[in-house]
């Protein structure tokens, strides 16, 4: 199995409490700074296909707010913590290498 | 309230035209109108009554202001997490337009409503230290009556606030938790805030919106493991105020194995202008747990009722809607089960009442989203005189949810060329071993039944009124038998005071 390695940005781009929006060969995803770690998760919430990760972003707790309906998405697990969604969305490793973000996609 | 998605194109049947053959005779058609022509009938006598509101605690201005959303919360000695919540909840509220998809909603002027009155400063224990005209009123109502026959606890609402709250001491040495939401937060701030929106978060929809905002009053029920109560926790819900906003929130768990049956009733003065309710309930059955809700809706014809209510059920656990819709202007009510855990079970039976000037849109949405889970939709409903009833449903089986069974059956009983109902039902298949079925059906008394019960020895009205009887039969007879027998007096004549 490959890995591709796609650069999000340079670290001190994506401060503590930020999110950043990338594309990857079609697929959109939310790259988090949670308190220091960064997370990845799509950018689609599981109850209607919509964006998702452009929603109110809590450090506090790791999650992300779908705006449309209010579903809780877990950064670290991709499982909503709220309903109405309830379907798990993709979650992506990431690594930082010689100061940039970067994602791991199968 | 959301919408269960359509993805079919709406079918609106018309009512039955006739044949020359098949054409009924009169007194067939006027058997049809004897046998339900006194629904609801006196309920400006037995339930469209008033009382003073001398003596109220507070009575806010008409219109929704950040200040009073400030000073409910204010009045009401919550913590900052819930005045937080809630002003969250008005700018979601704010933002959103008013749904068009469902019912007619443009009537409503949000601004001419009073959306929070204290008639009295607290809840009390005992029926007599209540205020008298309260206590005058429910008394009216049959309530003291049905909870010292047959209930296990009872919470009555007046206006915006509990006025009145009691358990079976039994109950309460269990560990059983039944109060109003308002005294939950303060007493039990913990389990309400990890529960509290999970199912039905601020910004689900524009009507759970406002509710968030501004809810007041409700049930809190928790029952611990193991936990069966064997008689329903009854709570009663009264409008006396003209142009009256009520918000309640409920929240119900059931932990582990327990088991617990509540029931709710509502009716309201008969006023020439609009009231509103809007009400969320959330509904959690945690692993081997049943929960039955059972709602006898009897709003006077001034309300607009516009209701979001959702359970979520784990493995083996077991979640019943039993939806009696009778009265209000217009309701939009969709009672949805999230079937979580493995052979996880829904059911949801509904009975809608559309007489003149009055629009029931109706339903019920079932997830399946764990393996070997089953449910059963059966709706029923009536229009009569121009009334207009409409089944709004979901059936939904996820990716995932292998073995999933489920039946889903809507009824219509047309009962002139006046009257309307539609049918707009979802199918969202995504397993390819479900087992699903759906049937649905519009129908007007037939000649034939009437013949065979006529041919042994019922006279036309009382045949008719048996047909309708046994046409509701499925949903009724999961009903409580004093509220079985008393729905069935309503269809037949006239409601009683006991029923909710």
């Amino acid at each position: 199995m490959t890995r591709d390695l796609h650069t999000v940005c340079p670290e001190g781009e994506l401060p503590d409490g930020t999110t950043r929006l990338i594309d990857v060969d079609g697929i959109k995803i939310g790259v988090f700074n949670c308190a220091g770690t960064y997370l990845a998760i799509e950018d689609r919430c599981s109850h209607d296909d919509g964006p998702l990760a452009e929603g109110t972003f809590d450090p506090g707790t790791c999650t992300v707010e779908c705006p449309r309906h209010g579903s809780l998405f877990d950064l670290r697990s991709g499982r909503p913590k709220t309903l109405p969604a309830f379907a798990p969305v993709e979650t992506f490793e990431i690594t930082v290498e010689d100061g940039e973000i970067k994602l791991l996609i199968d | 309230m959301n919408p269960p998605e359509t993805t079919t194109a709406a079918v609106t049947v018309p009512p039955l035209e006739p044949t020359e053959l098949a054409k009924p005779n009169a007194g067939a058609k006027q058997a049809e109108r004897e046998a339900i022509k006194d629904i609801n009938s006196d309920y400006k006598e037995k339930f469209g009554f008033s009382d003073s509101e001398e003596g109220y605690s507070f009575k806010a201005p008409k219109g929704l202001t950040e200040q009073l959303v400030r000073d409910i919360s204010g009045y009401k000695n919550e913590p900052e997490w819930m005045l937080e919540f809630r002003l969250k909840a008005l700018a979601h509220y704010r933002s959103r337009p008013t749904p068009k998809w469902g019912a007619d909603l443009d009537q409503i002027d949000f601004e001419d409503i009073h959306y929070f009155v204290r008639a009295s400063d607290k809840s009390e224990h005992s029926w007599d230290d209540v205020p008298a005209d309260i206590k005058e009123t429910f008394d009216k109502l049959g309530i003291p009556e049905a909870e010292r026959k047959f209930l296990a606890g009872v919470g009555a609402q007046y206006e915006s606030e509990s006025v009145y709250h009691q358990i079976r001491e039994d109950l309460e040495e269990q560990g059983v938790l039944f109060m109003d939401m308002d005294t939950a937060l303060r007493e039990h701030e913990e389990i309400i805030r990890e529960y509290f929106a999970t199912l039905i978060p601020a910004n689900d929809n524009m009507l759970a919106a406002l509710n968030s905002a501004v809810w007041s009053g409700g049930s809190f029920v928790y029952v611990p493991k193991g936990v069966k109560v064997e008689m329903p926790l009854q709570a009663y819900f009264r409008i006396n105020t003209e142009n009256m906003g009520q918000f309640e929130r409920t929240l119900i768990i059931a932990d582990e194995g327990s088991d617990v049956h509540y029931i709710e009733g509502c009716t309201a003065p008969v006023y020439t202008t609009d009231s509103l309710h809007s009400a969320v309930v959330e509904l959690i059955a945690k692993p081997g747990a049943r929960i039955r809700y059972t709602t006898v809706q009897n709003w006077s014809q001034n309300v607009y009722n516009l209701v979001t209510k959702r359970a979520r059920a784990e493995a083996d656990a077991t979640v019943e809607w039993v939806d009696c819709n009778l009265g209000s202007k217009v309701t939009m009510k969709y009672p949805s089960i999230y079937l979580m855990g493995e052979r996880a079970h829904g059911e949801i039976l509904s009975i809608a009442f559309a007489g003149s000037g009055q629009h029931q849109d109706a339903g019920g949405k079932i997830i399946h989203a764990a393996p070997k889970t089953t449910s059963s939709i059966f709706a029923k409903s009536i229009s009569q005189n121009g009334g207009r009833s409409t089944y709004r449903g979901l059936l939904e089986v996820a990716k995932g949810a292998k073995n999933a069974r489920s039946k889903v059956v809507c009824d219509a009983l047309l009962l002139d060329p006046e009257s309307r109902s539609d049918t707009y039902p979802t199918i969202r298949i995504n397993e390819s071993d479900a087992n699903v079925g759906h049937e649905a059906s519009v129908s007007k008394i037939g000649e034939e039944q009437l013949f065979y019960l006529q041919s042994h020895g019922l006279d036309e009205e009382e045949a008719a009124k048996m047909i309708v009887n046994g046409f509701i039969e499925p949903v009724v007879k999961e009903l409580p038998m004093e509220y079985a027998v008393e729905l069935n007096r309503l269809i037949e004549l006239q409601m009683e005071g006991s029923i909710g």
